[in-house]
């Protein structure tokens, strides 16, 4: 607590000020280049996307998109939300977050993508592909 | 040190407040800390949260591609790309706030937080155009979903199978999601009162730093409900 300076110290009406935190505000300029970043991938996102564009990315076109919103959500993190200069612990907290995240989505994908491919042998893989929806009653009007 | 010390940040000049260090901290640095691990797990409960709505739509995108495809062309995504720069701008600005704060720069904190809530504001008008244009044309989640004959909903959606999956999870997913962005105003709303007062400096800054990643957060999860729902890959 060496870092501490003391003013009136007398009895109850003594004040310590503490100094051990210290803010490390990053540049704005840093700030403007990542926003003029995530504005060019939206333009990006767009600009690839089926529906405006017309391109036939077929099945790459799901993980490109992912790919361009994971670089915007990057940049956000790292700067925006200062984790490039957060403490190893705060990092852990959240990424560690978004890798418990990552295995929910690699198992969930790796079933819905497989499916039928259990027992290629199988006379009827079509029955395996799919998952039965039964038609709910529908309550609604119309 | 006397135990019945006042413990304070130091305040810069300029009309700021004392801020007090909470008596259960030791240090200035370890109420900071302390805040800034709890508000991390917090965004991890909140990854989790929109994490499990992300792989249900993983799921029925994977078993009805054709109808996901389908029902995000019923959707506007010149107004989606629109809430995504309302989004980003209200994301920079807000990490300029938090700068400004880290500054005792009162005035520029004040401006930049006003232009944030003005941001989440724009937003949310969007959000009530697209989603009464849908409830409109009998366009709800779950049970609401009763598309009107004859509109442009019911003949793009015609003969695909459970086009109310999508809504479903179009409405749940924005829907929580706009809870948050709301949720986010009051909490801006708020900031910036106490910023006026002169609360927020180079000494204290916490809420502002907390209430910032809440809302980058908020921003970084639009990131990927836009080109999932509004460009179905």
């Amino acid at each position: 607590m060496s870092d501490h300076s003391t003013h009136g110290a007398h009895g109850h009406d003594e004040v310590v000020v503490d100094h051990t935190h210290h803010a490390h505000p990053a540049s704005a300029g840093l700030f403007f280049a990542i926003y003029a970043a995530l504005l060019f991938f939206t333009f990006l996102t767009v600009a690839i996307a089926e529906p405006v564009s017309g391109l036939h990315l077929g099945s790459a076109s799901m993980f490109i998109a992912m790919l361009v919103a994971s670089v915007k959500a990057s940049l956000v993190m790292a700067v925006f939300m200062h984790l490039k200069w957060d403490t190893a612990m705060n990092n852990i907290a959240f990424l560690g977050s978004l890798i418990f995240l990552s295995l929910l989505f690699l198992f969930t994908i790796s079933d819905v993508a497989t499916r039928g491919q259990a027992d290629p042998a199988a006379s009827t893989p079509a029955e395996y592909q799919q998952p039965v929806f039964h038609e709910y009653e529908h309550k609604g009007g119309h | 040190m006397s135990g019945h010390a006042k413990v304070v940040t130091p305040t810069p000049d300029g009309g700021f407040a004392t801020h007090e260090v909470a008596h259960h901290f030791k240090t200035a640095e370890q109420e900071y800390q302390s805040g800034k691990l709890a508000f991390w797990l917090f965004l991890a409960t909140e990854v989790m949260l929109f994490g499990g709505l992300f792989a249900a739509y993983i799921i029925y995108h994977d078993v009805y591609p054709e109808t996901f495809v389908a029902g995000g062309s019923t959707l506007n995504w010149k107004l989606g790309a629109l809430n995504t720069v309302f989004l980003l701008t209200s994301s920079w600005t807000m990490a300029m706030g938090v700068r400004a704060s880290q500054l005792s720069q009162k005035k520029a904190l004040v401006g930049y937080l006003v232009v944030t809530w003005l941001f989440a504001a724009g937003f949310m008008v969007v959000k009530y155009f697209e989603y009464s244009g849908k409830l409109s044309e009998g366009v709800g989640p779950g049970y609401w979903f009763n598309p009107v004959p004859g509109s442009h909903y019911a003949e793009v959606l015609e003969g695909l199978p459970f086009p109310n999956l999508f809504f479903a999870l179009y409405f749940t997913m924005t829907g929580i999601h706009g809870i948050h962005v709301l949720v986010g105003m009051i909490l801006i709303g708020w900031l910036i009162v106490r910023a006026q007062k002169g609360h927020f400096h180079s000494g204290f800054y916490l809420p502002v730093d907390l209430i910032g990643l809440y809302w980058h957060v908020v921003d970084v999860i639009w990131i990927f409900l836009f080109p999932l729902l509004y460009l179905v890959p």
